[in-house]
């Protein structure tokens, strides 16, 4: 008992004071399997919003919002899941001039709907017919790139510049802490270490331009987090799953799925 | 502007048909008049006996590839009685068993009051056949088309692929023919089917990855197909079969469900595939698949019946005349539980 006490402790402490940054992929969801115990398929349509710091040099702060169909098989334990959706990115100040000389008609990166894959896996212990403890991973990938066109002048010559944002890809590994509570909602939290990257290139590179240094690497700047969320099984087979995940920035997701 | 003038005659033509009356049975023709039942061989299990054939599969577009399924109500029909062709070439008059059976049958039905209700609904599913000629010539294309190129191709996609993907893919199209059952549904003034189309489209789409799986016939949701098509609205408002008609490629048909197809064409989302040949493909792909599933039931149906051509045709009228029956109030009970 003692155990399963620190166990929690040590995890709210991660979730609430570990500096992390929220997963691109949508929200993790419950440590254990929504699949029928013994082994099916369900499906699921979720949002996501998304915050997050990314750094190379000058820090960017990445926001998307996220739409997906999930499909997943599983049994009482396990799980692997696949996700296909879309989502917006709206990078702050990308566009923004660090020279007097130089002018820019807006200050944000933003491009509309581009598709993402994700993978995942899970597998879910349970110590008592209440508590359970769960470790996943899941990677996304997104297909294709990001643009945004940036007009202005420079020395007052009028210039047009793209910004590029792609290969942008993440992977996630995390442990998730679950109760069942009464009706059969579930309630979880817990800690994970994340990585996510993606090219930018701004082409021409303009000086004086906060993107300016043409063709570099960003990356996520911290990489463990925490996610709590609670699990509602709906009539007919639904459930409706809604989670938080904090850090330096909150991100939040909801996802309704079917099993089958 | 031949095209045009072309199409207005046909159009014309199948109009022509359908007002013939609301109960097909009447514009027989007297020869037709003195229709003699004769048995031909109908298995006792209905199972053996699933009447999908390549011909009816390809009636009509979009929700239509669905009828392929319910063509297993028909045999209910079917299966009470033998299937009935005329005999040909002489109306076998003088046949004493024949006319001792139909004097059995008629004082049963007096007896019996449902027994007579399914007699009038086998009378009223009878339909003319004045294009017998080019319907026969077309029966026999459709049939070549189907032993010396469809099958073939179906049995190797058959092999190929696993049959879960190609019931996917089966729901997929099948819950693109949503637009079809839903305007329909609306047309009859069945706004529970319209309803229940729009949330089974929903759901299919939304947790059913786009189509691919169909939970909206699973126990919990119950939520059924409503088979409904232009065809069968314009019969629930009272238009008759008119004539049968065997298109080729399309397979069996009436006058009446003609201008169904047309109707149909026109909401199924796969028809404004562009280029022509992309359209071309994907509906080749969509039968060659729904021919791999039910590959089989055909040849059965030419096994069973002695002339074929008939057997269809009674089994194409019957099964549309029960459609429209449906859809002025007699639904047939609906099937628990629904294909994944």
């Amino acid at each position: 008992m003692m155990k399963r006490v620190a166990v929690a402790a040590i995890s709210a402490f991660i979730l609430f004071t570990g500096q992390g940054t929220a997963i691109a992929g949508g929200p993790l969801g419950p440590p254990q399997p929504v699949s029928k115990e013994e082994g099916g398929l369900y499906t699921g349509f979720g949002y996501g919003y998304h915050e997050d710091v990314y750094q190379n040099g000058s820090e960017r702060v990445f926001r998307q919002n996220q739409v997906y169909s999930h499909l997943a098989y599983g049994a009482k334990n396990w799980e692997i899941f696949g996700r296909i959706g879309i989502s917006d990115l709206k990078i702050s100040d990308a566009f923004s001039s660090t020279r007097a000389s130089t002018t820019t008609s807006k200050n944000d990166f933003e491009d509309n709907w581009k598709f993402f894959g994700t993978l995942g896996g899970k597998g879910y212990y349970p110590f008592t017919q209440t508590f359970g403890m769960g470790v996943f991973m899941l990677g996304s990938y997104y297909f294709k790139a990001f643009t945004d066109r940036v007009s202005g002048t420079q020395d007052g010559v009028p210039f047009t510049s793209d910004l590029e944002v792609k290969n942008f890809w993440d992977v996630n590994f995390g442990l998730g802490f679950q109760a069942t509570v009464p009706y059969g909602i579930r309630l979880y939290i817990g800690p994970y270490v994340y990585y996510s990257e993606a090219k930018m290139s701004l082409f021409p590179a303009i000086p004086g331009l906060n993107s300016d240094n043409g063709s570099i690497k960003v990356h996520n700047r911290t990489n463990v987090g925490g996610f709590t969320g609670i699990d509602v099984p709906l009539a007919r087979g639904f459930h409706l799953n809604l989670e938080g995940q904090y850090s330096e920035r909150f991100s939040f997701g909801a996802v309704v799925t079917f099993s089958y | 502007m031949r095209f045009l003038s072309f199409l207005a005659l046909l159009l014309a033509f199948l109009a022509a048909g359908c007002g013939l009356s609301r109960n097909p049975a009447s514009s027989l023709s007297s020869s037709a008049a003195s229709f003699q039942p004769r048995f031909v061989a109908v298995p006792s299990n209905p199972e053996l006996f699933t009447l999908k054939s390549p011909e009816v599969a390809v009636t009509s577009e979009g929700g239509s590839g669905d009828e392929r399924e319910n063509l297993n109500t028909v045999q209910e029909g079917a299966r009470a009685e033998a299937v009935t062709v005329p005999d040909s070439p002489e109306p076998s008059h003088s046949s004493p068993e024949i006319l001792a059976q139909s004097r059995d049958e008629g004082s049963d039905r007096k007896e019996n009051p449902a027994a007579e209700q399914e007699a009038r609904d086998e009378e009223a599913a009878r339909i003319a056949d004045p294009l017998e000629p080019f319907n026969r010539a077309m029966y026999h294309f459709n049939d070549k088309l189907y032993f010396w190129a469809l099958k073939p191709v179906a049995q190797g996609y058959n092999w190929v692929v696993p049959e879960g993907a190609r019931v996917s893919v089966k729901n997929f199209f099948s819950n693109l023919g949503f637009p079809v059952r839903f305007i329909s549904c609306l047309l009859q003034a069945d706004f529970s089917g319209a309803a229940e189309e729009f949330g089974r489209f929903a759901v299919n789409t939304i947790w059913g990855v786009g189509g691919l799986l169909d939970p909206s016939s699973s126990q919990q949701l119950n939520l059924l197909k409503r088979d409904a098509d232009f065809g069968q609205t314009l019969g629930f408002y009272g238009v008759g079969q008119g004539f049968y008609v065997v298109w080729p490629v399309l397979g069996p048909s009436s006058a009446r469900d003609s201008v169904g197809i047309v109707g149909d064409f026109f909401l199924y989302p796969v028809s404004y595939i562009r280029p022509w040949y992309d359209w071309l493909a994907v509906r080749a792909y969509q039968e060659v698949n729904d021919t791999s599933l039910r590959i089989g039931d055909y040849e059965s149906l030419q096994e069973m019946a002695i002339d074929p051509y008939v057997a269809l045709r009674d089994v194409y009228s019957q099964y549309r005349q029960k459609k429209v029956e449906a859809s002025r109030g007699n639904p047939a009970p609906p099937k628990p539980g629904g294909v994944r």
